[in-house]
């Protein structure tokens, strides 16, 4: 039986002002608000709001393997899992991890390998477990940029943060972050993410359909929206050890 | 960082046990103090109704969905109301993956029994059309942060979850459901407030709220849940035994903690 109010989409997703249906310009990000050391039991944890999403992320590792046949004798593994609430999206989600989690957990391991230094961790394991609470579009992006977070807040030795968005097209026109409502209607969706370290992409995918030079404007865009995220992150980072500093301002707490 | 070990050290067991006898905790609480509650309601824009809600370092986060579906065959007009627990691996190094395990079960069916036998949901008012459509409500809680006591935090997050929710009303016509375009809220969908309150025990001391280090060593456990004046569920758990009169004695301690508690959250004020 179909539920009482029925999903359905907006035929135009641009108002008549030229603008997004959530009132923002083609290369505005959804408000982004970051913060790390939220759950006191995880060794690093970030919570994230990006539009409408919320996220929790918990880092717990290095420790020891289970199942232990997963361990490896010459270096860590990094297990991720992506999980989303029942209550997160528009109809209720089954509480079972499905196909497109475990594929997305994957995706994000992929992508946040490059920045670790497994080689240093024979035969341990680093967890990281991702919640969205509220789902609004480009959770797989917001989630690896919240990973990254929570790794960095782990006090982890990695080479750089990772920061991750989507670009996608609407109503022929390309966009940067798309929400929940542009991903299921749009034409074309990529999200992708970058690290820094190298400013190369670890994680790519692509739906919809384009030409060569839309694909490179859509990177461009992309690049332009994740330089904005990272000042973000490394503020959300920053902001934790400034509060340290001022409560305890030249050893003396104030 | 990570201050939770798997096991505690007999000593550090007597010593809560010690602090406990002088009638002190290792948190500067007495016996028969909760912790600090706070509420909040509303968090989540995709579920009809959202409540996260710490008590101490505990932290739950519920939502409530809903669903159309055909009733039970024995109660052909009533709506069907659902609870389910996830003990997230992200709220402690305790918690591990996989599917429900018994203290997730445990947690969902106590919520569930306390509120089930108190004429809170009112299920006859989730019937849209006897034997053909009722709704069925999910009440989902996730725990965030686990510092102990997850059903007292688990209990006040489900309420205020659905007494925020606003569910849209559905109508039968031409053997379909439509929309009438209006909202059942809060005041349909509750009636009384029954809230559950837990006590730790060891040895023959019984105490309040248990705090983490206190459920990790505690014999047994009993919660209680009241509404303004019955006793609507009782749950024992662990290896520990309760005499007849400590457990007369915790009812109607629940009863008055109720009474101030019920008083002080107000929860009504979250309803939309």
């Amino acid at each position: 039986m179909p539920l009482v109010i029925k999903d359905e989409y907006p035929e135009k997703l641009f108002r008549d002002d030229g603008k997004r249906l959530d009132g923002r310009e083609k290369d505005e990000l959804r408000p982004i608000k970051m913060e790390v050391g939220v759950l006191p039991n995880a060794d690093g944890s970030a919570y994230l709001e990006w539009g409408n999403n919320k996220i929790y992320a918990a880092v717990y590792g290095p420790r020891e393997v289970h199942p232990h046949h997963l361990s490896k004798p010459d270096r860590g593994i990094l297990r991720v899992f992506y999980r989303m609430a029942t209550f997160s999206v528009f109809e209720r989600k089954r509480p079972a991890p499905g196909r497109r989690e475990k594929e997305i957990s994957m995706i994000i391991s992929d992508c946040l390998k490059p920045v670790l230094f497994l080689e240093l961790y024979p035969g341990t394991a680093f967890e990281i477990y991702i919640n969205v609470l509220d789902a609004d579009g480009g959770t797989r992006c917001a989630c690896t940029t919240v990973a990254a977070l929570a790794l960095a807040d782990a006090g982890i030795p990695m080479r750089s943060l990772v920061t991750a968005v989507a670009v996608g097209k609407i109503d022929g026109e390309l966009v940067t972050d798309l929400s929940g409502i542009e991903d299921k209607a749009g034409e074309a969706d990529l999200p992708c993410a970058i690290t820094w370290f190298n400013e190369e992409l670890s994680l790519l995918q692509f739906d919809g359909n384009t030409n060569l030079e839309e694909f490179s404007k859509s990177l461009s865009l992309a690049k332009d929206a994740m330089h904005k995220i990272y000042e973000i992150q490394l503020d959300a980072l920053k902001k934790k050890y400034i509060e340290i500093q001022e409560e305890f301002n030249g050893g003396e707490k104030n | 960082m990570m201050n939770i070990k798997r096991v505690i050290s007999t000593i550090e067991k007597n010593y809560i046990l010690s602090n406990l006898k002088k009638d002190q905790r290792l948190d500067g609480r007495d016996l028969w103090q909760q912790r600090e509650w706070s509420v909040k309601s509303n968090v989540i824009a995709s579920a009809e109704g959202s409540a996260e809600v710490s008590l101490g370092k505990t932290q739950v986060i519920t939502g409530v969905k809903y669903d159309v579906g055909t009733p039970f065959p024995d109660l052909p007009n009533e709506g069907v109301c659902t609870f389910m627990a996830e003990l997230l691996p992200l709220a402690s190094p305790l918690f591990e993956r996989g599917p429900p395990n018994e203290q997730s079960i445990e947690l969902a069916r106590v919520v569930d029994r306390g509120i089930r036998h108190a004429d809170c949901v009112q299920t006859k008012k989730l019937c849209i059309k006897e034997k053909k459509a009722v709704y069925i409500i999910f009440v989902d809680i996730y725990v965030i942060n686990y510092s102990g006591n997850l059903i007292d935090a688990g209990g006040i997050s489900s309420l205020t979850a659905l007494i925020s929710s606003k569910i849209p009303e559905g109508k039968w016509e031409n053997d379909e459901v439509v929309w009438t375009g209006k909202y059942l809220t809060g005041d349909t969908l509750v009636n009384e407030l029954p809230i559950v309150f837990t006590y730790g025990k060891i040895d023959d001391i019984i105490f309040f709220d248990p705090s983490l280090p206190e459920e990790l060593v505690l014999d047994g456990r009993i919660s209680i849940s009241v509404t303004e004046d019955k006793i609507t569920s009782i749950q024992k758990s662990g290896v520990a035994t309760f005499s007849i009169e400590e457990v007369e004695m915790l009812g109607k301690k629940s009863m008055d903690f109720g009474k101030k508690l019920r008083k002080d959250l107000n929860l009504w004020q979250y309803k939309l």
